[in-house]
């Protein structure tokens, strides 16, 4: 349930970040450097939602606000203990 | 709708849902997600717009996991306190979505991309019970004009969980809500005075 920066602690350009996938959490090690969207897939591997493709998934944080997936994790500023929400998109109604 | 997979089996998946949904209560608490009931198969919930003062109760989601996950979970919105479907012409919300509106043939591409709202609750007439048009949803996938894009495709993908269905009622039903809307119509007549004698 927590987000850490490791390279405070020795641990280079890497955080752990909780993803709750469709209600189910998993953490994630990412780089810092990286782009956001590159959680998506450990994430959903990580918890055996292989089915859809990345793209009909998006990502928020807690307060339901959609999260920018080309930016840079250190970039946005997680605060320790953050959570993201991985769901899956409404796809086409009708 | 009868019960015809090992009722263990789904009562377990039942239960699991429900689990995840109160793993997390307090997060989904405060985007304005309260549990009324849970007994099998049956959950209630109900969407309270936390973003508004005072916070209204927008409606209630009343799921049905019989035969789950052989068979997606069903879903209505309700009257929370009292558990009754809305009819299409009551609907607090028609779970709108923003799509690009189609140009016409013919028509010259404007400059600037038009939206319509499309909602994802659908009924051929204001009295008839509304359906969330979205795969995962029981009634969905028993509509016969989704035939062709059976439960199979998306059970696999988590489509028909709770949180994931709670999360789809929150973008689209609770979230774009700004405020109240007051609407005022003054109403303009002649006033007369005392009548002559």
């Amino acid at each position: 349930m927590q987000a850490a920066a490791k390279d405070e602690h020795g641990g280079g350009n890497k955080i752990d970040i909780t993803v709750i996938v469709n209600g189910t959490p998993t953490h994630v090690e990412a780089n810092l450097n990286a782009p956001l969207k590159t959680v998506i897939p450990k994430a959903l591997e990580q918890t055996g939602n292989t089915g859809q493709p990345v793209e009909n998934w998006e990502l928020r944080d807690a307060r339901g606000v959609e999260l920018p997936l080309e930016n840079k994790i250190r970039d946005l500023n997680f605060e320790p203990g953050v959570q993201l929400f991985l769901n899956l998109k409404a796809g086409v109604g009708g | 709708v009868v019960q015809v997979v090992e009722p263990a089996v789904s009562k377990a998946k039942f239960e699991a849902e429900v689990e995840e949904f109160r793993a997390l209560e307090a997060e989904y608490r405060a985007k304005g997600w309260i549990l009324l009931e849970a007994k099998f198969p049956e959950v209630l919930l109900m969407a309270v717009a936390t973003k508004v003062t005072p916070p209204p109760v927008i409606f209630g989601a009343l799921f049905d996991f019989t035969n789950y996950d052989a068979d997606p979970p069903s879903l209505n919105l309700v009257n929370p306190f009292t558990r009754e479907p809305y009819l299409a012409g009551e609907l607090p919300t028609g779970l709108n979505r923003g799509v690009a509106a189609e140009v016409p043939p013919g028509m010259p591409t404007p400059p600037i991309q038009m939206k319509m709202n499309q909602p994802l609750m659908q009924a051929a007439q204001p009295d008839e019970v509304p359906f969330l048009c979205l795969a995962g949803v029981r009634e969905y996938h028993v509509h016969p004009g989704h035939s062709g894009d059976s439960w199979e495709l998306h059970r696999a993908s988590g489509a028909g969980k709770l949180i994931r269905l709670l999360e789809i009622l929150h973008r689209y039903g609770v979230e774009p809500l700004q405020g109240y809307g007051v609407e005022l119509v003054p109403k303009v007549g002649l006033q007369y005075g005392e009548a002559p004698e």
